[in-house]
């Protein structure tokens, strides 16, 4: 047993008696872990196996009984076609990117004000954005509802996706200016003086030295972003009003109300809205993290 | 099937063009929604599944009478809400069908709602088109808002007359058979009724047919109406009798797991294929919801059948629960629609699909489909008297409440309908 | 996004003002108005026009009748009286009370305590294996997942039907009849927090196990040599160094909890009944459901009042950062 891949187990017994108490020690470790790994997996893997069970063995025996195992892929099929979740996961990915792409890039502009370019009371106006990022969406509800319809009731915001892209990227900003203002304040400053000096504008030191080298903040910030409005109900309930353009989330809440017993549908539908997130969650699962816990801890 | 992506714009030029063409016409030269033929309006309500094909077929008829395309939306989860989100968004359907009578209300004291005057429709003409009762539904402090176009009977007790005839029972005609008739059955070891009480509407139902019964439709008229407090004895007094039936040892389950259980569930509880039940208690509609989707394989009369919620002291009244058709907007086309529901053509069309009752009188007997809603239809017409559902005529959330309240009597619980009662009178107060 | 990670604290440490004041010296003499609007104004516009004008309007309309969502009629405090009044909303006549503010602080209690608990539970434990990136990914997986997808998951595992909820089936296994987890008033709220407990145990984790982490190694050998026994060590040296990182992630699970609505809507819609409602979710039903906008605005309010103290003990501690 290696010291090295067990940093704070270090201690090795001394004596016979003391090696068999390290031992049950482990094994009682080993197996609390199991049990929590049983725990964390087996609800999402009971799910997964649903999904691919036939509807008639659903009601017929648990997911557990290995005996019934059939597995198909009419479920996703059905769910896919007659249940419209295919628009749906459309819907949800035209959701999704620009609610991405407008705050990443609103926010880069506003961190880098506030973090490389001198005007007054900008300490003051940072501190008024971040004491924005605890206001509740619920506040912004009725007065957005009712602004769309009686102030700018030509544009039609709530017809089509506007009113929840602007919302989501309104409420994304002040975690994202004070996330991105916290890794630009970081950079050299002699790397942006010396570009200053050679006459560089702030337009070019942003987009040709600042933007690149904060590319792992960016991609953790966009990432975070995207999986929170990939994810979101409340917002899409409130502002995304026709339901040929809703997202899967609600398209799963429908299913949930319409069919209380029909857990093959609603299987299927829970992975198809889990894939994304979890293939991001895999496959960039530092950033991920990273974008998580930035908020968070340092 | 065919995606579709966003389509923000393509609106645009059909109501530029509708724009031009009324302009050009000159004033007056146009009532509103007079060739309205090529137009598209949106209809909106709460069915999906097997209720929202029924409905499909009455949009395709209309399209092919007037050109005009109705396209329907469903919304399946918190209808009201939804709806109400769409008009403080300036983004209303221009037609809905809305369950409640209270939602009715709210949308019409708000201003969100036309009236049926302001499309062109003279109300008057509609008068002979129904039985007298009807057109009052639709209106608003005198003012008629909305037109109803479709109900079901709440007076219906579904039963399995296969299982009926293996237990060696008969249907009841009234309360004291009736809960005879659970005895026995329980008797022979088996717990005679489905519930789905997780959506307490099934219970403001129950509660009606008893009330309507025990209390008579004049004292069922005064509670719904906000004029007789809900701390009348009577309150209490149909609860116990509900719970009569409602109880552990009739339900199959039992109460708690019933109150966790969604109105579909409880129907698959007395007719999906390992159903354990022999009864279930809600509306006409359970018909085309058990034979369409729970279980296909019914047959009517033999595996699934009806007979009248029992009579509570010989008062044989019937509620009924009914949709009402109303307009946020006038663009042409929706004044066709809403004339079109009123005809004998659209309930023939609709009712022969066998989801509804049309309450269009010119609608023959023979246009339903099968005899479960040909008894319907007739019993509702033949009733000593016919009473729309209560927890629809409440203000704001009191239906949702009067749910709440009842699933809290189930579990044991004493209700305080002095605090319901002061909620209530708040909600009348509010919607003024 | 699932449960614990809405960017609610800004825990960061802070930015020292020494650093900004060496840029300072390095930067344009003077103010560039210019560019600083060029660069702001984006965010400023959508700040004030989604943000700042809403929570006026709202806090507004808190007052008033606020029929259709609009100024229609002063009421003065009637809306937040009759608030306070409603049973669903607090009631503490009962015992336990109830009400949707009194399942809040349910949550906070239950669920901030226990994820923290069996974060760092995990975290200590995990650290003593080599296979510690595996369970923390396991746990960790509930995170990236949608609350719908949660209370999908969930509402199946708790299913009364013992054919279909696992744990149901494990019961029926012992001998014990099913129980309806989400339908009996008295378990609603628990099982809920159980499953929120279950989707942030893992942002817990990977938080405390990065405190843990900072603690070298040789430190905690060391002490062992010297005759610590793990409990002295786990107590006298690991807790402490994680104190810090927990009180912020426990501001954050608050912050959650106040915010709660996708699970509680997509699981029980507040019921049975009204007894697993939140304050989020009575806002929601308040405003749209019954039309009640000036009544749902001021549900609105107090969640904002709820979360304002927050707000200032993190603006207090991102300043008192500074200036050290």
């Amino acid at each position: 047993m290696s010291i090295l891949a067990e940093p704070i187990a270090g201690s090795r017994p001394r004596t016979p008696a003391g090696h068999v108490v390290a031992v049950l020690n482990r094994s009682v470790i080993h197996v609390a872990l199991g049990l929590i790994g049983v725990i964390w997996l087996v609800p999402t893997i009971g799910l997964l196996v649903t999904s691919f069970r036939p509807r008639s063995d659903i009601q017929a025996t648990g997911w557990w009984d290995i005996f019934q195992l059939h597995l198909a892929l009419d479920n996703y099929r059905q769910v896919l076609e007659a249940q419209g979740m295919l628009q749906a996961f459309v819907n949800t990915v035209f959701i999704a990117v620009p609610s991405t792409l407008l705050p990443l890039a609103i926010c880069a502009l506003a961190a880098y004000a506030f973090s490389w370019i001198r005007f007054p009371f900008r300490d003051t106006l940072f501190l008024i954005v971040v004491a924005f990022l605890l206001v509740p969406v619920q506040v912004a509800f009725i007065p957005l509802l009712t602004m769309s319809r009686d102030l700018v009731p030509d544009l039609e915001l709530t017809r089509g996706y506007a009113a929840v892209w602007l919302a989501h990227t309104a409420f994304a900003l002040p975690f994202g200016i004070f996330l991105l203002r916290n890794f630009f304040i970081t950079l050299p400053p002699d790397m942006i003086e010396a570009a200053r000096i050679d006459g560089a504008s702030d337009i070019r030191v942003f987009s040709t030295i600042i933007v690149p080298v904060s590319v792992p903040a960016i991609a953790a910030y966009g990432i975070f972003q995207f999986l929170w409005v990939w994810n979101d109900l409340l917002m899409a309930l409130i502002f995304v009003q026709d339901s040929s353009k809703f997202p899967m989330t609600r398209a799963i809440q429908n299913l949930l109300s319409q069919y209380g017993t029909e857990w093959h549908l609603l299987a299927a539908g829970a992975f198809l809205l889990m894939i994304v997130p979890l293939i991001v969650f895999f496959s960039l699962q530092r950033y991920f993290v990273q974008g998580l816990l930035a908020g968070s801890i340092k | 099937m065919s995606l579709r992506f966003p389509r923000k714009f393509s609106a645009l030029p059909i109501a530029v063009v509708v724009a031009l063409v009324t302009a050009c016409a000159g004033p007056g030269a146009q009532a509103p929604g007079t060739g309205a033929a090529g137009s598209t309006i949106k209809v909106m309500s709460l069915w999906g599944g097997s209720e929202q094909d029924a409905f499909q077929k009455v949009l395709d008829a209309f399209k092919t009478k007037t050109g005009v395309t109705a396209s329907y939306e469903s919304v399946r989860t918190d209808y009201s809400t939804t709806l109400q989100a769409r008009i403080s968004g300036g983004n209303p359907p221009d037609v809905a069908i809305i369950p409640g009578i209270g939602f009715l209300r709210q949308f019409a004291r708000q201003g969100s709602l036309k009236k049926i005057s302001d499309l062109g429709i003279d109300v008057n003409s509609l008068k002979s088109n129904y039985p007298p009762g009807i057109l009052e539904i639709g209106q608003v402090d005198g003012t008629q808002y909305g037109i109803m176009v479709k109900f079901n009977s709440k007076s219906t007790f579904w039963y399995r007359p296969d299982k009926f005839k293996t237990l060696g029972v008969q249907t009841a005609a009234d309360w004291n058979g009736f809960t005879k008739l659970l005895g026995d059955i329980k008797a022979k070891g088996q717990a005679p009724l489905g519930l789905g009480a997780g959506d307490s509407w099934t219970l403001t139902d129950w509660f009606e047919s008893v009330y309507v019964r025990q209390a008579g439709p004049d004292k069922y008229d005064q509670l719904f109406g906000g004029k007789l407090p809900w701390t009348d004895s009577s309150v209490t007094a149909a609860v116990d009798t509900m719970k009569q039936a409602l109880k552990d040892d009739y339900v199959v389950g039992g109460i708690t797991a019933a109150l966790g259980r969604s109105f579909t569930d409880g129907i698959g509880q007395a007719f999906a294929a390992n159903g354990q039940a022999v009864m279930y208690y809600e509306g006409g509609f359970v018909g085309g919801i058990a034979t369409g989707q729970t279980n296909t394989a019914l047959k009517v009369g033999e595996t699934i059948d009806w007979f009248d919620f029992p009579a509570i002291n010989n008062n044989k009244s019937v509620t009924i629960g009914g949709d009402v058709i109303a307009a946020f907007t006038t663009k042409p086309g929706v004044k066709e629609f809403l004339q079109y529901m009123t005809t004998s053509e659209a309930g023939s069309v609709w009712a022969g699909t066998g989801a509804i009752i049309s309450p269009v009188k010119a609608v023959p007997a023979s246009a339903y489909p099968n005899d479960l809603a040909k008894r319907e239809a007739a019993q509702v017409a033949n009733a000593s008297a016919v009473r729309f559902d209560g927890s629809d005529l409440l203000p704001g959330s009191g239906g949702g409440d009067m749910g709440a309240a009842l699933q809290d009597a189930l579990r044991g619980k004493t209700v305080d309908w002095a605090k319901f009662e002061s909620s209530i009178q708040a909600a009348w107060k509010a919607e003024k | 996004m699932g449960l614990a990670p809405t960017p609610a604290v800004p825990a960061q440490r802070p930015i020292t003002r020494d650093l900004t004041d060496v840029r300072r010296a390095r930067g344009p003499e003077a103010p560039n108005y210019g560019t600083a609007i060029l660069f702001l104004l984006p965010a400023a516009v959508l700040l004030v026009l989604f943000l700042l004008y809403p929570s006026i309007y709202t806090i507004l309309l808190s007052f008033n009748r606020g029929r259709n969502g609009v100024f229609s009629e002063w009421v003065g405090l009637d809306n937040y009286t009759r608030l306070f009044s409603d049973p669903d909303f607090l009631n503490l006549a009962t015992f336990p009370p109830s009400g949707a503010l009194w399942n809040n602080l349910l949550w906070i209690v239950f669920y901030t305590s226990i994820v923290i608990f069996l974060g760092l539970i995990i975290a200590v434990v995990a650290a003593r294996v080599r296979y510690e990136s595996v369970v923390k990914a396991i746990v960790f997986i509930p995170m990236a997942i949608a609350a719908t997808a949660l209370a999908v998951i969930w509402k199946f595992v708790y299913s009364p039907d013992p054919n279909i909820g696992l744990l149901n089936a494990m019961l029926g296994t012992v001998g014990v009849s099913p129980i309806s987890w989400l339908g009996d008033e008295n378990l609603v709220n628990f099982a809920l927090i159980a499953v929120g407990i279950w989707g942030s145990v893992g942002f817990a984790t990977v938080i405390l196990s990065a405190a843990v982490k900072s603690i070298p190694a040789e430190v905690i050998e060391s002490a062992r040599v010297e005759g610590a026994n793990e409990r002295e060590i786990f107590f006298r040296m690991i807790l402490p160094m994680v104190s810090l990182p927990m009180s912020v992630l426990a501001v954050t699970l608050i912050v959650n909890v106040i915010k709660l609505f996708d699970l509680i809507y997509v699981m029980t819609s507040g019921g049975p009944g009204k007894a697993s409602r939140v304050i989020a979710f009575t806002m929601y039903q308040q405003a749209f459901s019954a039309g009640q906008y000036g009544y749902g605005s001021a549900v609105a309010v107090v969640m904002l009042a709820l979360l304002i103290p927050i707000m200032i003990f993190n603006i207090r501690r991102f300043r008192t950062g500074a200036v050290t």
